[in-house]
């Protein structure tokens, strides 16, 4: 700044009396809206139980670092429940879709907070940890499944575990939030797919209680689904360059929890 | 409170929008008493749609960034206070009245804030009818926004804003985007409501004639900096500091401080035309008048008809006759202005020498063809259309792609398409911004692009549809310069407008429609003069046009000027020293 204003500064609220946990309803309201409108387009085929995935899975990680941890759940959980009714030829487990995209929201928005929340991942990689454990722990000790194809089937669950549980998380934090466009495309590719892949373990394990598919499938799995899951960090790569170009452009007020 | 207390104090307010690094505003400080009016003046970029936005707590409650010192609106602090509280003490009206109006009918329109608020029914259908009685626009409260006109739909804006029954109005810009009786309509309800109702005004706008007439105080900001506040008087005297802000002053003050400035007896400026004709027959005893310069003979022209009309007739599908049988021949080479009120039928016509309508009756001629034989892609080649908004034009990532597409998609080979690309960016200035975005450049820049796009298709002909209209003085001479340029280059040029004050050093030959119809066509020297006929049609004559004219009658005479420059320069004070004209 070339000169210092005269006047002292002041701190910017948003008074509105309309937001959730510093973020505006409005931008709840129309980011759960555009989980909506991804919820109608089928990503592609899951192997385990024959249906397809939403493309809203790409944008359950964005919504969080738009809109930080409790908003962001908030508004994919209600875009996921609004989704599972109008397109259920995206969904299998209900239930799954919505707790998937719930969890993907809060890990997401408690990536990047300091201050008093700074340890709310843990919370998120706790319930990423015991998801492991009952699914692939179902698949090993009950199921009889050996656990190489468990572990190749199951690779995106726990690569996206371990990179969310390491500095790695902080890492992809820190490039969401900088300046330079390159590393905030590589910050989110690299978190969508920790996200994302939090939202598919949690996801998948509720799916394999509920139909508990044959062993074979693991295997299958294994060379599939970290392709399906590249498309997914693209997804949401390519989504969220350009949201987060276009918000820093037009310079919206930031919620108070978000990320970018 | 009293009348004498501010409904408004900014005490050393400064702001920066998110990411910004230098503040929009810069230590402002200003109060506005009740039933004020204040106009506030500035080049694009200034800082006056920002300073509006504060007054209502949008900025920063909406746009966030960094903000200093204190506003006080109403006794409320606009940053401790939500929007919707604020929104309850200042109405705020918009550039743009199609982007205000969301509702389905007026009464709707007018409803919305108060039903948002929670306002009883009652109390809603009483409020209704008394602000549009307001705002004259009394019997259309079930008709859609759509159907009323530009005039309209901006006092539909306002009432409303009223409605919410404000102790501040706030419009920025509200007549940038209206013809000559839209505009005319939104002042003479803003003088109302202030003169009559004592509602406290804040209007930014670069009508310098109106707001000289309208308001009680001027303040003009240039970079953020509150540069000067006063009577308009005081600000609109001062032609040498708007001048330097890039400012136009209405065309009196201009006149007299340029008389002044000839060594004339002046010793106030005025800035109204009343006062200014006064001060014309204070003069009458002292000075005379004298020759107008010879004026340099415009090079030949061709005679060569390039475009014509005969007996066109046009008639929209909804039963509209827009046109009523014209006949017209436009030569190689001339500079054209058509003028006319909002429905003239000045586009309808200018759309039928490119295809884009057909005639119902009548023939259109291009370059010696009847147009019904040429398809539209070659009118494209021949024609250049600029429409009124170069966003609208825009759509490529790169300037140099924009420029270039048209011609690849006429499949020309590629390397005349990087050649042709190469001189129309050359010609605007564009070689350095060719790999960025053209939505990234300046506004002035924008319509360049948009220029530069179509001279890559090397047209004979240019036409640009009300290129001045929202566009600051600067902004506006920017862009006739560019069209100076091209006709200097040996294009045809039209422009349409409805800013007569602006086209004197540019047009040579002028069509004024009416009613889908041509009232005149004469060159600019005789037609400015045809004041009734200017009038007939809601065009309102340039004010140098209107004092030349009061000169003219001491001696009963016709003195054919056109600028404040003109009529300064036929006046000399002292021994007589020329003959009229």
């Amino acid at each position: 700044m070339s000169q210092a204003p005269l006047g002292e500064e002041r701190e910017i609220k948003f008074l509105g009396g309309t937001a959730i946990d510093g973020a505006p309803v409005a931008y709840i309201v129309v980011l759960a809206a555009v989980v909506v409108g991804l919820a109608f387009v089928p990503l592609s085929a899951v192997i385990g139980s024959g249906k397809s995935f939403p493309m809203s899975q790409a944008i359950f990680p964005l919504i969080g670092w738009i809109l930080g941890p409790i908003a962001g759940a908030a508004a994919n959980a209600v875009g996921a429940l609004i989704g599972v009714l109008l397109a259920p030829h995206t969904t299998t487990v209900p239930a799954a879709t919505v707790l998937g995209a719930l969890l993907g929201g809060f890990a997401a928005g408690a990536m990047a907070i300091s201050g008093s929340r700074k340890n709310w991942w843990m919370v998120a990689g706790a319930v990423g940890l015991l998801a492991y454990a009952a699914y692939a722990g179902r698949a090993v000790l009950q199921n009889g499944v050996g656990i190489v194809p468990v572990i190749l089937g199951s690779f995106i669950d726990w690569s996206a575990l371990l990179l969310y549980l390491l500095p790695t998380r902080s890492l992809a934090a820190r490039w969401i939030g900088g300046k330079d466009l390159g590393k905030l495309a590589v910050g989110l590719f690299l978190g969508t797919w920790m996200v994302a892949g939090l939202t598919h373990l949690l996801s998948s394990a509720i799916v394999y209680y509920a139909l508990n598919w044959p062993a074979p499938v693991w295997a299958a799995m294994a060379p599939v689904a970290p392709i399906e899951h590249a498309v997914r960090g693209i997804v949401g790569t390519v989504i969220g360059t350009g949201v987060i170009a276009g918000l820093r452009a037009i310079g919206l007020v930031k919620p108070k929890y978000a990320a970018y | 409170m009293s009348d004498m207390d501010p409904i408004l104090t900014l005490d050393k307010v400064s702001y920066m929008y998110p990411r910004s690094t230098e503040p929009v505003l810069r230590d402002i400080s200003l109060q506005i008493r009740r039933g004020e009016f204040l106009g506030l003046i500035g080049p694009t970029g200034a800082g006056k749609t920002t300073l509006c936005l504060t007054l209502n707590g949008i900025v920063p409650q909406f746009y966030g960034g960094r903000f200093f010192g204190r506003a006080t609106v109403a006794g409320l602090d606009t940053v401790e206070h939500p929007v919707s509280e604020l929104a309850q003490h200042v109405g705020s009206v918009f550039q743009d009245p199609e982007t205000q109006l969301i509702s389905t009918s007026v009464e709707n329109e007018i409803a919305f804030a108060l039903e948002n608020l929670r306002m009883p029914r009652e109390e809603i259908q009483h409020r209704i009818p008394r602000v549009l009685d307001a705002v004259r626009l009394s019997g259309t409260e079930r008709k859609h926004p759509h159907e009323l006109s530009g005039g309209q739909k901006q006092r539909l804006a306002i009432a409303a804003a009223l409605a919410m029954q404000p102790d501040l109005l706030v419009l920025d810009e509200p007549t940038s985007q209206l013809d000559p009786v839209g505009a005319e309509e939104v002042f003479a309800v803003v003088r109302e409501l202030n003169r009559e109702l004592g509602m406290t005004i804040v209007m930014a706008s670069h009508a310098a004639e109106e707001m000289a007439e309208y308001a009680d105080r001027i303040a003009l900001l240039s970079a953020g900096h509150l540069v000067a506040v006063g009577t308009p008087e005081e600000i609109y005297s001062q032609v040498n500091l708007l001048e330097e802000h890039s400012l136009r002053p209405p065309q009196v003050a201009h006149t007299f401080y340029r008389m002044k400035g000839n060594g004339l007896p002046i010793h106030d400026v005025p800035v109204q035309l009343e006062p200014a004709l006064k001060s014309l027959d204070a003069l009458r005893s002292d000075c005379q008048v004298v020759p107008l310069p010879m004026q340099p003979e415009p090079p030949a022209r061709s005679l060569e008809r390039l475009l014509s009309v005969k007996e066109l007739r046009h008639v929209y599908p909804d039963g509209t006759e827009a046109l009523h049988g014209i006949s017209l021949d436009i030569a190689r080479g001339e500079y054209v202005l058509i003028v006319g009120q909002n429905g003239a039928g000045k586009t309808t016509l200018v759309k039928h020498f490119l295809s884009l309508l057909q005639p119902t009756m009548g023939t259109v001629i291009v370059g010696g063809t009847d147009t019904r034989q040429l398809p539209v892609s070659e009118l494209a080649r021949r024609i250049g259309y600029v429409a009124q908004n170069p966003d609208d034009q825009i759509f490529n990532s790169t300037v140099s792609d924009e420029v270039a597409f048209a011609l690849r998609n006429l499949h020309y080979p590629a390397p005349e398409v990087e050649t042709r690309t190469a001189e129309a960016l050359q010609a605007m200035g564009l070689l350095e911004a060719r790999e960025q975005h053209p939505l990234s450049l300046p506004k002035g820049d924008r319509a360049r692009v948009v220029i530069a796009a179509i001279l890559a298709m090397k047209p004979e002909v240019l036409i640009f549809d009300e290129p001045t209209t929202g566009q600051d003085f600067q902004g506006a001479r920017y862009i006739l310069d560019i069209s100076r340029q091209l006709h200097q280059m040996g294009k045809t040029v039209i422009v349409i407008t409805h800013h007569l004050y602006l086209m004197p050093e540019y047009a040579e030959r002028v069509i004024v429609m009416g009613k889908g119809t041509i009232l005149l066509d004469a060159p600019i020297r005789q037609a400015y003069h045809q004041v009734e006929l200017l009038r007939s049609t809601f065009l309102n004559p340039p004010q140098a046009v209107l004092l030349a004219r009061h000169i003219g009658q001491w001696q009963g005479v016709d003195l054919p000027l056109l600028t404040p420059q003109e009529v300064a320069d036929c006046l000399v004070c002292g021994p007589r020293q020329g003959q009229v004209p």
